[in-house]
């Protein structure tokens, strides 16, 4: 958030657009610290998620007039991180040894990474198990339960509908679940629970 | 159905618990979990998920890739800056005649990503040839070049060095994608023709000066620096902050003399830089920075002054 005083983002934009050389730059850095969360969880690869990010900074200075100031400069800025990041995304797909979000992708992903001693559990876990997710899932659960954006804000981001985010959101938790239940301390009936069972079971 | 209803599959919760699900169908589902303890432990567990992922705090920003961010963008301003200047002559393109003869002198394209096109990095007054790339990449903090290229690729992994290929652009980043803008083409090695005068080939080597410059008649004091032939002044590969402030500083324009000297009896960096029908020197200060533009003095020379 700008300091007390600081010209707001909107402002900061217009100047930019106006021909000043550093309202570009102070406008992206006050937000890139969160913009480079949301590639970074996007892509779930440090190396990709910069190049997503430069690639968005770019783009964002270059098309600052097209801003129409419909949303707020923020969202405008998290939607070319997304995109640029999703842009990557599709890129990678087409080389083989991308997670495309299958249970043994997910396996070889855990025995790989799963060093705990190497960072949390938790923080390990969830990387892990959010590269299962599809991208557009991520990317709506990433902005909304981790990032704390409002659906209404995330849909604006996504350039989608409350509704498509909720949707997203919600499959992507039930997909998680049996993988990161048993962080929550009830390993043995998290791991036991499909997300893809009925439920009559009992 | 009341009180028979099955158990819970998650999909369904989840999209309960998104509110997705309302009505009598909601009304059902609630009814359900108040008397079933195994699917109120589903739904437990779905909204610690909710709180797991809210707790895993946000990833900090490595210093390398903010370092690669403020080089690029000081990059994009001073392309930008170069370009409005050129419109404003009315030339055809901010490129100097090497580039121009060595590509194909396209400023503004509908087609922003030509594979193949080679669109290149340029840190325009620093004229990025080979020497000068080593120096680009201390600044980007260990990506190579081609990992600051703005010009158009298929987003490889390259790992080619100074004139190679261009890395990925910003592609479809912005929704609605439209013709932006495309950087010329860089200048390859081979292209080198036009040397900036006073300065190395290496484009942007710093010049390692004793010398005290003081504030009154500063513009002498800088005539008689740049007047200094090249084959008596020692250099080194300018510090990575440094590339940044002189970056920032030439905005696009040809450097005359980059010389670490002491102004006022502190460090400080004379920079100088052909500003159209003028020279221009500024004093930096030590801090100076891509994104900290501090100038302890500037002074303007009558173009022409510092011929070889």
């Amino acid at each position: 958030m700008p300091d007390e005083g600081a010209p707001a983002d909107h402002e900061l934009l217009r100047r930019h657009v106006a021909g000043d050389a550093d309202a570009f730059g102070e406008l992206f850095r006050r937000h890139r610290d969160r913009l480079w969360a949301v590639a970074l969880r996007t892509v779930c690869d440090p190396d990709e998620a910069a190049d997503a990010l430069q690639d968005a900074m770019v783009s964002a200075f270059r098309r600052a007039a097209d801003f129409r100031g419909e949303s707020a400069v923020t969202t405008w800025l998290h939607r070319i991180v997304v995109n640029a990041s999703l842009d990557r995304l599709r890129r990678r797909a087409a080389r083989p040894a991308v997670s495309t979000g299958d249970e043994q992708a997910f396996e070889a992903l855990v025995a790989q990474d799963g060093d705990p001693a190497r960072t949390s559990d938790t923080k390990l876990d969830v990387d892990a198990a959010l590269r299962l997710l599809p991208p557009q899932q991520r990317a709506a659960l990433v902005l909304v339960d981790m990032l704390g954006f409002s659906v209404a804000d995330t849909a604006a981001i996504l350039d989608t509908s409350p509704g498509t985010v909720k949707s997203r959101c919600a499959r992507a938790r039930a997909r998680l679940l049996p993988h990161l239940a048993h962080l929550q301390g009830n390993r043995s009936t998290g791991q036991s629970v499909s997300p893809a069972q009925g439920g009559d079971t009992a | 159905m009341r009180g028979q209803m099955t158990h819970l599959d998650t999909d369904v919760l989840a999209e309960f618990r998104a509110g997705l699900i309302t009505g009598r169908r909601g009304a059902r589902i609630t009814a359900h979990l108040g008397g079933c303890e195994r699917c109120t432990a589903l739904d437990g567990q779905l909204a610690g998920v909710r709180s797991l992922l809210a707790s895993v705090p946000a990833p900090t920003l490595p210093d390398s890739v903010a370092q690669r961010l403020d080089t690029v963008l000081a990059a994009e301003v001073a392309q930008r800056n170069a370009a409005g200047r050129a419109a404003a002559r009315g030339e055809a393109a901010p490129t100097d005649q090497a580039e121009r003869a060595g590509g194909d002198g396209t400023r503004e394209s509908s087609a922003p990503r030509r594979p193949g096109g080679n669109r290149g990095f340029r840190l325009l007054a620093l004229r990025v040839l080979a020497p000068a790339a080593a120096v680009v990449v201390l600044a980007a903090g260990g990506y190579g070049l081609t990992r600051i290229n703005l010009g158009s690729s298929t987003g490889s992994a390259a790992s080619s060095t100074a004139g190679g290929a261009a890395r990925t652009g910003p592609s479809a980043a912005a929704g609605a994608e439209s013709a932006g803008h495309v950087h010329a083409p860089a200048a390859g090695p081979s292209k080198a023709a036009a040397v900036p005068r006073g300065i190395a080939r290496a484009g942007f080597s710093l010049v390692t000066g004793q010398r005290n410059l003081t504030r009154a008649n500063l513009a002498q004091q800088v005539r008689a620096e740049l007047l200094v032939p090249p084959s008596a002044r020692r250099t080194q590969t300018p510090p990575q902050r440094l590339s940044g402030c002189v970056t920032k500083l030439a905005d696009g324009h040809t450097l005359e003399l980059v010389e670490s000297v002491r102004f006022e009896g502190r460090p400080a960096t004379l920079v100088v830089a052909r500003t159209g029908a003028e020279d221009t020197a500024w004093i930096a200060a030590p801090d100076c920075s891509a994104t900290y533009r501090h100038v302890l003095a500037t002074v303007t020379l009558p173009s022409g002054i510092s011929g070889p």
